[in-house]
């Protein structure tokens, strides 16, 4: 592989980001008004997902803690928009303060977590951080049942697009971070954490350091899309905001598209979302089914995830001649 | 006092053995074959549904239905192992896997097309049809497009994260046949329902009989393990699968019975499980999450560990629903939690 | 080098070429259906929730209409499918066909009888989906209707939603004071089940309190059904002068409920509620039963008014409590709705509690648009939140809260507590609505 093939692939998928997110920005201006809806759910797939492998992706810890982010958001959105009037509420920027309050408040759950936590590793880590998700849960329902007398809670409700426009936004931000944080020199301690982490300590690798500030890092963005999220559930509980599926599909779509690319993680959120919305709706008895028989043989027949498809499909675009040095 | 002291341990064994029984089968699972095996609840919800629909159509004892599921789910999951899995494992396409999932896949399309009125046909008719169909299939790919691969180990950290996104589909897959054999409703059938005392305390019988029967099954197991030919062999196995294969063990052999072994207990415990409490096609997930706690309380792959990891979360959970039930699944995962921040690898992690 | 530059970019400008084709292409794929539906109608009330603005169906003029399209965001996979399946899937299941047997519905608009077309998604019983789907039923498949999704917390997001396109909807399972409270302002909104203060409660505690109980012990889920049931328990049953000698909350994972069975056993309380679902009522149950805890009433629900679990524990479970709304000598009406929906299936098919409700909603429904002779919602709206209409309850119609929307008037419902008796599910309370007389103190377990 020569160095020239290498920068312009590098150029390709920019390009092809950028041109998405010209449309997905202008799409509510000429898209149905359902597209903004079914998006707004896959662009919060594809936020989970690449946030989860921005850390577990190149550390190989996997965290199941993305539901403890997700729920931490809904709640703070929950209780902030409780708190405020609702003249308050009608200003955009107030959800957008509301959002950023959410992902600060995950990312401090990530940082304390991730501090005591970080030493377990491989499956410990992820039991751990599963745990740690149903933990929370219990706590809250009890605090919940025990002292407020409710369970759930009714939260602000606003329009579609402004929740289309917040999500987009937390997107593109996160693809932004990603992408500095994957070329700068984090990216690279976090490689060869990924890779050896003795070896990564010793050639003076602050490891604990920078594996606490990806994972709060990675926290911020889905504690923010937890926040928006609930506007658009309006109705909240314990039991859906720290839903197990939430930590379950962000990993099985990051390894259904791949992880060793950025790219990955999206492709698989998208194709998995669209997926999910085409069987739940042509196929609804048999939903499951397809789903896992989808999933497995993706698994047996497709090794490489999703990537290892679209790296073939760029390698014979680009020419032939490097399709078989890639795949 | 003291006869509040017998009842709540009591209590606390009791849930334990089924803990224990559940969790064993996913550490063997997760010790030896290295499949973090999130459909190991659909295996119990299995064992539960079948027991149930013995003793409420064919009127058979649910004891005599362990008998009946352990086999079953047994051979079933020799079988996933024995296919899918070791594909992942060696990358090497095998004959049957296709089979299965073209099976399943053509079963579906003709029940989307029934359902449309696209089709009359009888189901066991389009089940041969479909079954037909696929095996020529996989015999065709087995004879050409199969033919080029050639063997080749994954790594573990590989095999790992494909066997336990597999199961994920597993877990998928299993559900629905049994939402589509069972519908989703709750059921549950009374057995041995009369209370027993000890020292004062009261229990149902059938809780009892449970508890027996994870404690014996434990026992032989552990028995198997260390006096049998092959139990020696799924140790060798288990500390390391190279040497073991060097030593003349036939690895794939071990591990698929390490996997069927482990789904054979699993549908031991939906056996015992349907005797106390009812049973749904929805139930799997909720054990499988008590099994991994239990698993990673008793440190991964330690069997042993497993079994007293069950006990100890059933008596913790007792202990803490005698002053505040509302607080028993956060005590669960708060001495999880802690343990494995005290103790990474578990009470008998090595 | 140049040819391999070109080479990459050749593939980013095909893609952008794409992209600049499918912009127009949208738009081209999002105007063809405006014509079928008014589009300024359907955009006002997407975009400002706030306006009342008339509903997609109702201000366009299509005369070849041939069918009424019904959509539905159900739980078929995950925990509340094992509700959904057993509660309102059958009663739409029958009810439909047989509509459709006779032609469907006259709307007088269009001259003649529409059958009625089911679209159904799951939700996998995740409110997320849910809120998605049900606004894909409304904007992308332009249902001309809205029935419900499953369970209370569901309604809570689907009301508003409902709400804000205007559109009508009926609720199946769930109901709760909390709904009640959010009614004035969701004028579409109209709840068909009975529940906790809407009326079953009071007359819990009226029965017990003539019969002379004096203390009650309760055991709760935690989430939202318990909470409401054993608040409303704790402030009725005092009234009445039964005292709460023990209350404790269970959270939903729970398996092992002796404990609590032990607690209760051990005060000795003339009542025992299990303000719970089938999952935990039923262990619940078996575990009073091993314990040998026989209070004077045992009540669970919702789980007790199932025939699945009269199916599970046989004649042990005579003289046992649950929520009710009929039994088969309630009316004629009634017992002909019981063959319709239970002859020849099995027992465990059976709910005594929700199935007529239901049915009536959808009796209500269809009664409502042959009423308008249109498919307006605004015109359906106004006429269930205002008439009296015939339905399977009989003279049936929907107390209207605060001037928004209702509750079915607790006036129809033909009863509110019902109790195993002779392996019938008989209606115990209101005394006035009673099949059958309310046994106090129950039989204790069988002893085998």
């Amino acid at each position: 592989m020569n160095k020239i093939s290498f920068n312009y692939s590098k150029l390709l998928l920019p390009g092809i980001l950028l041109a998405i997110l010209v449309v997905l920005a202008t799409l509510p201006l000429y898209g149905s008004n359902y597209s903004i809806v079914l998006l707004t759910s896959i662009i919060m797939y594809v936020i989970l997902t690449v946030s989860w492998a921005l850390f577990s992706g190149s550390t190989g810890y996997i965290s199941l803690a993305t539901a403890a982010f997700f729920g931490v958001g809904i709640y703070t959105s929950a209780i902030l928009g409780r708190t405020f009037t609702a003249s308050i509420l009608a200003n955009e920027y107030f959800v957008v303060f509301i959002v950023i309050i959410g992902g600060l408040i995950s990312a401090c759950l990530a940082f304390i977590v991730g501090a005591i936590t970080l030493r377990l590793r491989g499956i410990y880590f992820a039991i751990f951080t599963f745990g740690l998700v149903e933990l929370i849960k219990n706590l809250l329902l009890w605090y919940e049942v025990k002292f407020t007398g409710t369970r759930g809670r009714f939260v602000v409700v606003i329009g579609n697009e402004t929740i289309y426009y917040v999500i987009l936004g937390i997107l593109l931000l996160l693809l932004l971070v990603t992408y500095f944080i994957r070329r700068s020199r984090y990216g690279l301690a976090l490689e060869s954490i990924g890779e050896h982490e003795e070896a990564a300590a010793h050639i003076g690798i602050n490891v604990t350091m920078v594996k606490v500030i990806i994972f709060a890092i990675s926290a911020v963005f889905v504690g923010m899309t937890g926040s928006i999220m609930a506007m658009r559930w309006t109705y909240i509980d314990p039991y859906i905001s720290f839903d197990p599926n939430l930590t379950f599909l962000p990993v099985l779509m990051a390894i259904f598209g791949g992880t060793r690319q950025m790219y990955g993680p999206i492709i698989g959120a998208v194709v998995f979302a669209y997926l999910e919305e085409i069987l739940l709706t042509r196929f609804p008895y048999y939903y499951m089914l397809i789903f896992g028989i989808v999933l497995a043989a993706t698994i047996l027949y497709l090794p490489n995830g999703l990537v290892g498809v679209v790296q073939k499909i760029i390698a014979r675009l680009a020419g032939g001649k490097h399709a078989h040095s890639r795949g | 006092m003291l006869t509040s002291i017998l009842d709540v341990l009591i209590a606390g064994l009791l849930l334990g053995g089924l803990y224990a029984l559940i969790a064993m089968g996913l550490s063997l699972q997760y010790g030896v074959a290295r499949v973090f095996n999130i459909s190991h609840g659909e295996f119990i919800m299995l064992g539960g549904m079948a027991t149930l629909t013995l003793f409420t159509v064919f009127k058979i004892n649910p004891l005599i239905a362990i008998v009946i599921c352990g086999p079953i789910t047994f051979v079933l999951g020799y079988i996933i192992h024995r296919t899918f899995f070791r594909h992942l494992l060696t990358s090497l396409p095998i004959f049957g896997e296709i089979t299965i999932l073209c099976t399943l896949f053509l079963w579906t399309v003709f029940r989307i097309l029934a359902d449309y009125n696209y089709v009359r046909l009888n189901q066991f008719a389009a089940l041969a049809i479909c079954l037909v169909i696929a095996i020529i299939l996989d015999f065709a790919l087995n004879r050409t497009a199969f033919r080029r691969i050639h063997e080749s180990r994954v790594a573990a950290g590989v095999f790992e994260s494909t066997s336990m996104l597999f199961s994920f589909g597993l877990m998928f897959i299993i559900k629905n046949i049994a939402f589509i054999g069972w519908g989703p409703s709750i059921r549950s059938y009374s057995f041995l329902q009369q209370p027993v005392s000890i020292a004062g305390a009261l229990f149902g019988m059938n809780r009892l009989v449970t508890l027996g029967f994870s404690i014996l099954i434990g026992l032989a197991f552990y028995f198997f393990l260390t006096r049998t030919r092959i139990g020696k062999a799924i140790r060798a196995a288990a500390s390391d699968p190279t040497v073991a294969q060097l030593m003349g063990v036939n690895i794939n052999q071990v591990l698929a019975l390490c996997f069927g072994l482990g789904a054979a207990m699993a549908g031991i415990a939906g056996v015992l499980i349907s005797m106390c409490y009812p049973v749904n096609a929805n139930m799997g997930i909720e054990y499988t999450i008590i099994a991994i706690i239990v698993v990673a309380l008793g440190g991964l792959g330690s069997i042993p560990g497993s079994f007293i990891g069950g006990f100890a979360l059933g008596i913790i959970g007792s202990i803490v629903s005698f002053f505040e039930p509302g607080l028993a699944l956060v005590a669960y995962y708060f001495i999880f939690g802690l343990l494995l921040l005290i103790r990474p690898k578990g009470i008998l992690g090595k | 080098m140049w040819r391999k530059a070109i080479g990459y970019s050749l593939p980013v400008i095909i893609c952008l070429l794409l992209l600049l084709i499918a912009i127009p292409g949208c738009q081209q794929a999002a105007t063809p259906t405006a014509p079928k539906t008014t589009a300024p109608a359907t955009v006002a009330t997407a975009t400002k929730p706030t306006t009342p603005a008339a509903s997609p169906s109702a201000t366009a003029a299509k005369p070849t209409k041939d069918k009424i399209i019904v959509g539905m965001s159900r739980p078929l996979s995950g925990p509340l499918s094992v509700i959904g399946d057993s509660a309102f899937r059958p009663i739409y299941e029958t009810w439909v066909p047989r509509v459709n047997a006779e032609g469907g519905i006259y709307v007088k608009e269009y001259g003649k009888k529409l059958p009625i077309e089911l679209k159904i998604y799951d939700d996998k019983s995740d409110v997320g989906t849910m809120t998605r789907l049900t606004e894909k039923l409304i904007l992308e498949d332009k249902v001309d209707f809205l029935w419900p999704a499953c369970g209370t917390s569901f309604l809570f997001a689907q009301a508003p939603i409902a709400n804000k396109y205007n559109y009508v909807l009926i609720t199946a399972e769930g109901g709760a004071t909390s709904l009640k409270d959010m009614l004035p302002s969701l004028p579409y909104v109209f709840v068909s089940l009975s529940f906790s203060d809407w009326y079953e409660v009071p007359v819990l505690a009226d029965l017990l309190a003539a019969k002379g109980a004096k203390t009650a012990y309760i055991m709760y889920i935690a989430d939202l059904h318990g909470i409401e049931y054993s608040g409303v328990a704790g402030i009725e049953l005092p009234k009445k002068g039964i005292n709460i000698v023990g209350i404790k909350s269970v959270p939903p994972d729970i398996k092992d409920l002796s404990p609590i069975i032990k607690e209760a056993k051990a005060l000795n309380p003339d009542a025992f509620l299990a303000l719970a679902y089938p999952d935990q009522v039923m262990p619940a149950t078996a575990t009073s039963m091993e314990l040998d805890f026989n209070p004077k009433a045992w009540l669970g629900g919702p789980g007790v008014n199932f025939g699945f679990y009269h199916t599970a524990f046989g004649p042990a479970v005579e003289g046992v409590l649950g929520w009710t709304t009929f039994a088969r000598k309630s009316s004629p009406k009634l017992a002909e709705l019981a063959d319709i929906l239970y002859s020849g299936k099995p027992e465990e098919t059976n709910d005594w509690w929700g199935h007529p409700l239901y049915w009536a909603a959808l009796d209500m429904w269809k009664a409502a648009i042959e009423k308008a002779g249109t498919l307006n919602q605004k015109a359906i709206r106004d006429i269930l939140a205002t008439e009296h209409l015939e339905t399977v309850l009989g003279d049936t119609w929907f107390t209207i809260i605060g001037g928004g929307g209702g509750l079915l008037a607790k006036e129809c419902h033909p009863g509110e507590v019902g109790q195993w008796i002779n392996g019938v599910f008989e209606v115990v309370g209101p005394v006035d609505k009673a099949t059958a007389q309310f046994v106090y103190p129950k039989p204790p377990w069988p002893k085998k």
